[in-house]
C-alpha cells in the first residue's frame, strides 16, 4: 500500500493520473456527437440497435483509448528515466519489481475510468437514442468489459517496453509501429495474428456483433499475464547497469 | 579491528575487459575510507556492486555482517549512496524528492528538514528539481544519501560540479559526520587534497586492481616518499609505476 501512494506522488505534474480519465471523456464526448450528428445513417445500418450502439462507434473511442494508453506508458516511465531517478530507487530498500507492478496498477484502474466514462455515455446515448425497448444494459455491460480486457494486452505490453527504455521516443515509436501493424492486421482472418496485442485491441473495432468473441478474450487475459509477468521478472533481475 | 564493510575477491568483467579484479577491500567502521584511482580504474563500479546496482562477476562483499544478495533489504536499509550523478525526480520539487525516499525508508516527516539543513538546501526545498542548478543538485543528491543519518555512507565523487566554497562545505560536512552520528563513510573523488584532508584510510585502484589498502602514512612509505610529501605525489607515484610495470609485462 505504501508502494502505490509512493508511486502516486511520485507522477504529480507529469499528468499520468488525468491523462487517461481525459482520454475517456474525449471518447465519450466524440461518441456523443457522432450519434447525435449521424444517428439516422447508424439506426439505417442492418444490424440491431445495440450492434450498431457499441460497435460503430467504438473504433474512434479505440484509437483514442490505444493513443492514451501509449503515450500514458511513455510517461509513467519517463519520468524514472528523465533525472536518473530510477537508480536512487534501485539503491533503497525497495522492490523494483513492486514499483512496476504499481506502475501497471494505476495505469490499469486510469484506463478503467475512461472505459466507465465512455460507457456512461453509450448508456446515456442507448437510453435516449436507441428505439424504445432496444437497450440493453447487460450487452453494455459486457461490452464495455470485453473492451477493456481486449485493450489490456497493449497496456501491459507498453508498460514492459517503456521500462526497458530510457529514451521516451523509443517505446512511443513501437506503440506508433503497434498501431499501424494492428491496422493493417486487424481484419485477417488468421487466428494466429492475436498473438499481435494491437490486433487484440483492434479486434472488437472491426467486429459487426458485439458479443465477445471468447478466443479473443481468452487471448487478451494470457498476454496480459504474460506482459505483465516478463514485465516484473525483469524489473527483479535485470540490474541497473 | 572491526570492519563494517569487507570484499572477498570481487571482480567485474564485461566480455573481455576486466573492470575490478579480485579487489579484497577492508573498511574499518566509523572511519572515513578514500577510494582512489584514475579515470576508468573501477571505483564506481566496485560502488555499484556493493549497492547491487551491477552483479560481480566473481567475489563476494559483507555489509555490517549483511551479505548481498540474500540481505539485500536489510543492507540498503543501512546505506546512503550517491554515485556518479545525483538521481533525481524532475518533475519534483527538492522536498518532495526527498519525502519519496523518506516514505521508502520509512523514517519520520522531520527527516527531511534535517537532511535538507545539513546541505544547505533547506532555503530551496520548494524549488523543482529540474531548476536547480548543478552544485543544488549535487546536494540534493547528497542530501537523499544523508536522509534518516544512515550507519554506512557510500559516496562516489560527491564534490562534483561544486564551487570553491561549496566544495569545502561539503568536505567539512563529510569530515564532521562520524562526530556528527555512529557513521562510515566510502569516499571516491579525484581531488586528492580533499581526500588527503579527511580520510582516514585510503584504497588505490588502478586497472581495476587494488594497489594499496592502509594509512596515508603507510601508503607513504610503500613507496618512498617522505612523511612530508602530499597524497597527489604519493598517489602519481604509485599509479605510474603499477603503468610502467604494466608495460613491461605486456612487452614480454
Amino acid at each position: 500500500m505504501n508502494a502505490l501512494a509512493v508511486e502516486f506522488r511520485k507522477e504529480k505534474r507529469t499528468g499520468v493520473i488525468p491523462l487517461l480519465p481525459a482520454v475517456g471523456i474525449l471518447g465519450a464526448v466524440y461518441a456523443f456527437l457522432n450519434f447525435l450528428v449521424r444517428k439516422d445513417a447508424l439506426l439505417g445500418l442492418p444490424l440491431a440497435p445495440m450492434d450498431v450502439l457499441l460497435t460503430q462507434l467504438y473504433g474512434m473511442i479505440m484509437v483514442l483509448n490505444m493513443f492514451g494508453i501509449i503515450v500514458a506508458a511513455c510517461m509513467i516511465y519517463n519520468m524514472e528515466f528523465k533525472g536518473n531517478a530510477v537508480k536512487k530507487m534501485y539503491m533503497l530498500p525497495m522492490s523494483v519489481s513492486g514499483m512496476y507492478f504499481c506502475k501497471f496498477l494505476i495505469l490499469s484502474a486510469m484506463f478503467l475510468s475512461a472505459v466507465v466514462l465512455q460507457n456512461l455515455s453509450l448508456m446515456w446515448i442507448g437510453m435516449a437514442e436507441l428505439p424504445q425497448g432496444a437497450f440493453e444494459m447487460g450487452t453494455l455491460v459486457k461490452f464495455a468489459g470485453y473492451s477493456f480486457l481486449t485493450s489490456m494486452p497493449v497496456l501491459s505490453f507498453m508498460v514492459l517496453v517503456s521500462s526497458r527504455s530510457a529514451n521516451m521516443w523509443m517505446p512511443l515509436g513501437v506503440g506508433v509501429a503497434g498501431f499501424l501493424s494492428g491496422m493493417a492486421l486487424a481484419n485477417s482472418g488468421s487466428g494466429l495474428l492475436v498473438v499481435h496485442p494491437f490486433v487484440i485491441m483492434l479486434k472488437p473495432a472491426v467486429a459487426m456483433s458485439a458479443e465477445p468473441d471468447i478466443t479473443v478474450v481468452t487471448a487478451a487475459v494470457i498476454e496480459t499475464l504474460l506482459f505483465l509477468g516478463a514485465g516484473l521478472w525483469m524489473a527483479k533481475n535485470l540490474r541497473y547497469e | 579491528m572491526e570492519y563494517i564493510i569487507t570484499t572477498e575477491q570481487l571482480t567485474k568483467k564485461y566480455k573481455n575487459f576486466v573492470s575490478v579484479n579480485n579487489v579484497s577491500l577492508h573498511i574499518r567502521k566509523g572511519s572515513i575510507y578514500g577510494f582512489l584511482g584514475p579515470n576508468g580504474a573501477g571505483k564506481s563500479t566496485t560502488m555499484k556492486m556493493l549497492l547491487g546496482l551491477t552483479a560481480p562477476t566473481k567475489g563476494s562483499f559483507v555489509i555490517d555482517g549483511r551479505h548481498f544478495p540474500e540481505d539485500r533489504i536489510d543492507i540498503l536499509k543501512e546505506v546512503g549512496s550517491f554515485i556518479e550523478a545525483p538521481s533525481f525526480y524532475a518533475n519534483l520539487t527538492g522536498r518532495e524528492n526527498l519525502d519519496i525516499i523518506r516514505r521508502i525508508l520509512g523514517l519520520p516527516e522531520t527527516s527531511v528538514d534535517d537532511a535538507l539543513e545539513l546541505v544547505g538546501l533547506e532555503e530551496f526545498g520548494g524549488r523543482l528539481a529540474k531548476k536547480y542548478s548543478l552544485g543544488m543538485k549535487q546536494r540534493l543528491g547528497l542530501a537523499g544519501a544523508l536522509l534518516g543519518r544512515p550507519p554506512v555512507l557510500i559516496l562516489d565523487e560527491p564534490t562534483n560540479g561544486l564551487d570553491p566554497s561549496g566544495i569545502h562545505e561539503i568536505r567539512n560536512l563529510v569530515k564532521s559526520l562520524p562526530d556528527l552520528y555512529d557513521c562510515t563513510i566510502m569516499i571516491s573523488s579525484h581531488m586528492l587534497s580533499e581526500i588527503e584532508l579527511m580520510a582516514d584510510d585510503i584504497g588505490i585502484l588502478n586497472h581495476g586492481n587494488l594497489l594499496f589498502e592502509g594509512s596515508l602514512e603507510d601508503l607513504r612509505h610503500s613507496v618512498g616518499k617522505a612523511e612530508s610529501a602530499n597524497l597527489e605525489d604519493v598517489f602519481l607515484t604509485m599509479v605510474e609505476q603499477d603503468n610502467t610495470n604494466r608495460k613491461q609485462r605486456a612487452k614480454l
